[in-house]
């Protein structure tokens, strides 16, 4: 009897949230979008890193003829500008980086909002113009350190999209944790939903149950789409296995779905909640890493912001996605998103009222 | 006599208010029984009480002579509830939910028979957020009907709809009552009440003033009838005529009325008035007091303030 309650109301809860347009798409291409926009600005990594715009007043000398050669011989696509032209192009503000050649002399101008793209060319192009000195005096090319591009664990060389991916799952357990079922949850209760199946027989953990089951169930479908598109858009794979991965992010699915739960329980419309869930959900995504590593942070800021769920959820994620790591070994990271989910999940069946 | 509700001496306080204050209330199998008063008497409070959603601070219930507190399961697949306002999901098709609450029932009735019942046929595939606000009402009576309840709680089931609604909705009920089923309705329509409900308890300020059929109701008041004078245009003044009566005569805009204690005597004593005043009288009719006139009796107030 209960066991059918069950599925009816898993399958129930499954077509209605194919028919809300705004949940499916937040929830569902939201991430896909995302990933798409920020993974194509920021991101042929390889590609921006070895475009390099030189602007030029003057004939090319002989010391220009050897760096530039030096230059494109390592990879670099060089592009020469009149000063002019070169300006426009500056003014825009899209270089990341650019190489000035006045009198024998060469300025490299960084720009500051971009200098995170502008350090691999700027390696490049100090090394090569060593090279291209060494040359001209006739003595041999300079040991040069190599330079290699990897990932922390060590081993997808891949682009920005393939450490935003992780991140964007991870953003994903916390949406719906945060938005659709905190929203659903306050929602139903101011307007009587809840108070109606409580005349009935229905049994509350079955409900319950159920709805967190369609949720689990649409994060990992969103998660597919979204690494089907990473594979096929920008050519990033799981690197690790997809039962570790599956396990880690239901794990973070349940651990904010119970936070949907606790945060709904302090809000009696859904006007209060949506406050109460922007004040939860932001700083979240900002502290964590979502979007771009937290190195240049203050150390007691990344400190603190170990130990919210989704700093240790997305580090286990990318650990796993990007570097193959085993389950085993992100133990830590798993152990700090499980105590949260505990915690949150106690608090959530303490607070939790039908009426 | 068996009774479907058994309750006495309930009280129910929330913060600062004492929504309910000592709430005795038998209503036997099989009768439709009607809560009547204004907003905030604590009706809807004390139908929640009953339907088991709220504990009461004090008193005791029993629901078809069971008990909340110990067997509470069995109370669920035999009652019937519909609220003021369902929240359904806006995207749940008709035919959806009487499946989805029926399936939370040991035995339901079939969507078929429902949607024929409550004559949503047409409708069974259109999302609940696209029907008419009877439309919605009827859905949730079929909500409340889709275990083949012993008891059904209406909870204002027609406020906020147009006339004809209302009466399709008065026939649902009707046709509970000839099913045998029990039917406590609250409402703020005197009419509703009237036509509806085989007993009526009056209820202001948490607790129910009086309890009778509307006939006994009415037939209790001092002046059960009055007399309506109309005009054409204004009327003219009223201080000859009143002096003139020696009762006591409510002026309206275009009419007087006069409340009769003895039908027949009184009545003579106004129509020799008017002769003797040759009021400009267009028409003169006699009206029955109505279950507003005993609201206002007893409070004071009118029903609608």
């Amino acid at each position: 009897m209960h066991t059918r309650i069950f599925f009816n109301q898993l399958k129930m809860g499954l077509i209605l949230y194919t028919r809300v347009p705004a949940a499916m798409f937040w929830i569902i291409a939201f991430p896909v979008v995302m990933l798409l926009a920020m993974g194509t600005v920021f991101g042929g990594g390889n590609d921006s890193a070895s475009k390099l715009v030189w602007e030029r007043a003057g004939p090319q000398t002989a010391a220009d003829t050897l760096l530039l050669s030096v230059l494109t011989a390592g990879g670099t696509v060089v592009e020469i500008a009149s000063p002019s032209d070169a300006e426009a192009r500056w003014k825009g503000g899209k270089l990341p980086i650019m190489l000035v050649g006045e009198g024998g002399r060469y300025t490299l101008r960084i720009n500051s909002y971009l200098a995170g793209q502008a350090m691999q060319a700027k390696a490049v192009v100090q090394q090569g113009f060593l090279v291209a000195q060494a040359r001209a005096q006739g003595s041999a090319d300079p040991t040069l350190i190599p330079i290699v591009m990897s990932s922390p664990g060590g081993h997808q060389e891949g682009p920005y999209a393939a450490f935003l991916l992780p991140g964007l799952l991870g953003l994903n357990v916390l949406m719906i944790g945060v938005f659709s079922t905190g929203i659903v949850d306050v929602t139903l209760r101011a307007k009587g939903g809840y108070k109606r199946l409580a005349t009935t027989p229905l049994p509350r953990h079955i409900y319950l149950g159920a709805q967190v089951c369609v949720r689990l169930i649409v994060v990992l479908v969103a998660a597919a789409l979204l690494m089907l598109v990473g594979a096929i858009v920008f050519g990033i794979h799981n690197q690790g296995s997809y039962v570790s991965l599956a396990v880690v992010q239901l794990l973070g699915a349940a651990c904010f779905i119970c936070m949907g739960y606790v945060l709904a329980s302090f809000a009696e419309t859904p006007d209060v909640y949506s406050g109460i869930a922007n004040l939860t959900f932001l700083p979240l995504m900002l502290l964590s890493g979502v979007y771009f590593s937290l190195d240049s942070a203050p150390d007691w800021l990344q400190r603190g912001a170990d130990l919210l769920p989704l700093t240790p959820l997305l580090r286990a994620l990318r650990a796993i996605f990007n570097d193959g790591a085993v389950l085993g070994s992100q133990w830590s990271a798993v152990a700090i998103v499980a105590t949260w989910t505990v915690v949150l999940f106690a608090l959530a069946t303490r607070r939790f009222k039908w009426v | 006599m068996t009774f479907a509700i058994e309750a006495s001496g309930l009280h129910k306080s929330f913060r600062d208010v004492h929504a309910v204050r000592g709430l005795d209330l038998h209503v036997g199998r099989g009768e439709v029984f009607g809560l009547l008063g204004p907003n905030g008497a604590g009706k809807t409070t004390s139908l929640e009480m009953l339907e088991g959603l709220i504990r009461p601070d004090a008193g005791e219930i029993r629901i078809l002579g069971m008990d909340w507190r110990r067997q509470g399961a069995t109370i669920r697949t035999r009652i019937g509830v519909q609220f003021q306002i369902t929240e359904l999901d806006d995207k749940v098709r008709v035919r959806e939910a009487l499946e989805m609450f029926g399936s939370f029932y040991p035995k339901a009735r079939s969507p078929a028979e429902l949607l024929g019942l409550l004559h949503l046929e047409d409708k069974a595939d259109a999302y609940q957020r696209r029907l008419s606000g009877g439309q919605r009402q009827r859905l949730a009576l079929g909500l409340a009907l889709v275990n083949d309840p012993d008891l059904v709680f209406l909870d204002e089931p027609t406020t906020g709809l147009d006339p004809q609604a209302r009466q399709g909705l008065w026939d649902l009920v009707r046709q509970l009552k000839q099913e045998g089923r029990t039917v406590l309705l609250t409402t703020h329509y005197m009419e509703e009440a009237e036509v509806l409900c085989d007993r009526i308890g009056i209820m202001d300020r948490g607790q129910i003033l009086t309890l009778g059929t509307p006939r006994e109701l009415i037939a209790g008041l001092h002046q059960p009838s009055f007399a309506e004078i109309e005009f054409l245009g204004s009327a003219p003044d009223i201080r000859p005529f009143a002096d003139r009566l020696g009762m006591a005569v409510e002026a309206r805009d275009q009419s007087w009325s006069v409340p009769l204690t003895d039908a027949k005597k009184d009545l003579q004593a106004v129509l020799s008035c008017i002769e003797g005043l040759n009021l400009p009288m267009q028409q003169l009719h006699v009206r029955r007091a109505s279950l507003e006139d005993v609201f206002l009796q007893l409070t004071g107030r009118s029903l609608r303030d």
